[in-house]
């Protein structure tokens, strides 16, 4: 064998486990789920060919188009709520403050705690009769606020909560980009006198911009997965408001054991991610450019 | 070195040999699943050893339900596997007909005796509910849990209430006055999960219909007057703040806190109250209300589990002969004594043993009457999902006043019917 055939032998070795990872745990995954969108399985009995039967009942599934409407509410709350937080924090951070370390450390703590801790955390802080923020309130003289049971507040109550969990990653995708911009550019803003706002709106946010366009991508497609919040907190209610889309492929799947409609409806779902994505993609390009 | 590989040898040998023996042992023994009730597992071991004492039975090999989030998806995981065991005594009564559609069940008329013994232990209207859309019989009546209204005397002796309400005008009028001391009337579940239904609407409905069920060959039943007037009764428990929103969970049971009258529950409440109650504290059973009591029985929801053999089964036959020394009158009352459940038989109320028992324990004696009037879920396939639709409605209906029952009641039943559609 020459040498260059044995070099290619242990290329393709050494890259086999790769390869079949992607063959077992992607590649296997989406064509079963493409094949399954034709079928209907509930895990136990046989599979039964329905051809586009499945599609035809996304298209009246009422609850379907009132998860994507939730999930989309939740990122124009969570999206917005996010870059502000974890960009004030981030300049707060950059700068030499007292304990910085620590406030760092502290920030980044809620992104590595089981988000299934976080919710039953906040579910006490959250209760109507008896939780903290209700009881602070009352005490301050308002009215107690149905948080997780009024379906006005519901989503919005687990946006804020989702943006405290996962607010300590992008502060430190923030701080990264603060410490790109060059000091050369401030004191040249310094010399012809302009002030905080000025530095931060003409020099800091147009060089941190690839960050600010990687966290939205990234807070995007972390948002549209929205699932342990409402599951562990409430269940998609009240009155169907948290009901993610996720979460209602997952009821469908693991609950209802409809497994051909939850892989249609994981696909549609899947489709319109990569959509948005896209958009974003294109707009933010086209605005950079 | 000679000596290590002697050891290593007789390791190797003494392995083959344990572990053709514990394959022998497996294939003559039969293997039987309870649930994870620290009481049904003390009951199941106390049965198995009995059985297992006598050397000319076949060995039954005891397990509690492997731990998982819930024993429905560790049994779906078992089944999926081919590991299920020959017998398990846990099955939601719901669950039954969607593993019997799939064919994953033995359908126990086939057996000898069987349909025998089941005529003898439940009275026909049982019989009919258990029976499969195909006409076989997959599951065996075990054990109910009778919901029932569970109540504070002294509470209602503060608002002035002498009498236990129990029409729909009763709990209204008892909701005002108990308003008026700043005490609520009751506490029920109020998410839109399936099983929180077992405690409101599923025992009214059946009070109202007279056990009608919810759904008959793939149509809605509970779209009547019953289903609507159910509806429009709690819905109004609410509006009027007579029942609270909120589960309430988190803080001390506001029913020991003496805080509210009323409740909907099962007998499991009594071991609870027994141990968590102040002293002096008292509470009682009464069946759940209705509009009018004039009709008399008045049915309840009875979260029946039942026992059912898997299509792995070895020798049904022969399991079939073990499961019915588990369910002798004998049984059932060490089973009531040890549990406090209700062994699901028509002469609970009649046969002398039960009775001096139930005499003995006179809390459980409600639950007892009430066990003969109790129906468990309709043999459907989809009842969880029916049971999610119809809770989609009674929370934007009955809990947060957004619908007008009839409305609710419609469109829950369209939503169910949709699920049946071939």
């Amino acid at each position: 064998m020459s040498t260059l055939k044995r070099n290619n032998l242990a290329s393709y070795l050494l890259v086999s486990p790769y390869i079949l990872h992607v063959f077992v745990f992607v590649l296997f995954p989406v064509a079963f789920s493409l094949f399954l969108t034709f079928h209907e399985w509930n895990i136990i009995g046989p599979m039964k060919y329905v051809g586009l039967t499945n599609y035809e009942k996304l298209l009246q599934d009422q609850y379907f188009f009132k998860s994507i409407r939730n999930t989309l509410v939740f990122l124009l709350i969570h999206i917005p709520l996010q870059i502000v937080i974890a960009l004030g924090l981030a300049v707060m951070l950059n700068q030499k403050i007292w304990f910085r370390a620590f406030f760092r450390g502290s920030f980044f703590m809620p992104v590595v705690v089981s988000g299934v801790v976080i919710t039953i955390l906040w579910q006490q802080l959250y209760g109507y009769e008896v939780g903290t923020i209700n009881m602070a309130l009352n005490s301050l003289g308002f009215e107690k606020v149905g948080w997780l049971i009024d379906p006005v507040w519901a989503m919005p109550s687990i946006a804020i909560m989702a943006t405290w969990k996962n607010v300590g990653l992008y502060i430190i995708l923030f701080l990264v980009g603060l410490q790109s911009v060059p000091r050369s550019l401030y004191e040249a803003a310094d010399l012809e006198g302009a002030t905080s706002w000025q530095k931060f709106w003409h020099i800091t946010l147009p060089v941190i911009n690839p960050t600010v366009v990687m966290v939205m991508i990234l807070s995007t497609i972390s948002g549209f997965s929205l699932f342990i919040e409402p599951y562990v907190m409430t269940n998609g209610g009240p009155l169907n408001a948290t009901l993610s889309s996720v979460l209602y492929i997952y009821k469908q799947g693991f609950f209802y054991y409809h497994m051909g409609y939850a892989a249609t409806l994981g696909l549609i779902f899947a489709l319109l991610i990569l959509l948005v994505v896209f958009i974003q993609r294109k707009v933010i390009e086209k605005k950079q450019a | 070195m000679c000596f290590g590989r002697s050891v290593s040898l007789l390791c190797t040998v003494l392995f083959f040999l344990v572990s053709c023996g514990k394959r022998e042992q497996e294939s003559t023994s039969l293997v039987f699943w309870s649930s994870t009730n620290s009481q049904e597992i003390d009951f199941s071991r106390k049965y198995i050893e009995l059985w297992n004492n006598n050397p000319s039975n076949k060995p039954i090999v005891f397990q509690p339900v492997p731990e998982g989030q819930s024993s429905e998806e560790v049994v779906l995981a078992a089944v999926v596997g081919m590991t299920t065991p020959d017998m398990y005594a846990n099955m939601w009564q719901g669950d039954v007909e969607d593993f019997a559609q799939s064919g994953v069940l033995v359908a126990l008329d086939s057996l000898e005796g069987f349909l025998e013994f089941i005529h003898a232990r439940c009275d026909s209207s049982v019989v009919k509910e258990i029976t499969s859309q195909n006409g076989h019989i997959y599951q065996i009546p075990w054990k109910v849990n009778p919901i029932m209204m569970m109540y504070n005397p002294k509470v209602f002796e503060i608002a002035g209430i002498t009498e236990v309400p129990d029409t729909y005008e009763d709990y209204l009028e008892a909701g005002l006055k108990l308003k008026e001391k700043n005490l609520m009337l009751g506490i029920s579940e109020t998410g839109a999960i399936w099983w929180q239904r077992f405690f409101n609407f599923l025992p009214l409905y059946y009070a109202a219909s007279g056990g009608m069920p919810l759904v008959e060959n793939g149509k809605a039943i509970f779209n009547s007057e019953h289903g609507i007037a159910v509806f429009a009764f709690l819905q109004k428990l609410y509006s009027s703040n007579f029942f609270s929103r909120e589960n309430l969970k988190g803080q001390s049971d506001p029913f020991l806190a003496s805080k509210l009258a009323l409740t909907f529950t099962g007998p499991w409440t009594i071991e609870y109250n027994d141990r968590f109650k102040a002293d002096g504290f008292e509470f009682e059973f009464a069946p759940v209300p209705l509009s009018d009591t004039s009709s008399a029985p008045i049915y309840s929801y009875g979260d029946p589990y039942k026992i059912v053999f898997f299509n792995t089964c070895r020798d049904p036959q022969y399991a079939w002969r073990f499961l019915k020394s588990i369910l002798t009158a004998e049984a059932d009352k060490d089973f009531m004594e040890l549990s406090g459940q209700m062994p699901r038989r028509k002469d609970l109320d009649s046969n002398p043993l039960f009775l001096s028992y139930l005499e003995s324990h006179p809390k459980l004696l409600p639950f007892a009457k009430q066990a003969k009037y109790v129906r468990g879920i309709d043999s459907q396939t989809h009842m969880k999902e029916v049971l999610d639709l119809i809770s989609a409605e009674y929370e934007a209906c009955v809990v947060y006043g957004k619908k007008d029952p009839r409305d609710a009641i419609e469109d829950a039943a369209k939503a169910v019917e949709l699920l049946y559609i071939e």
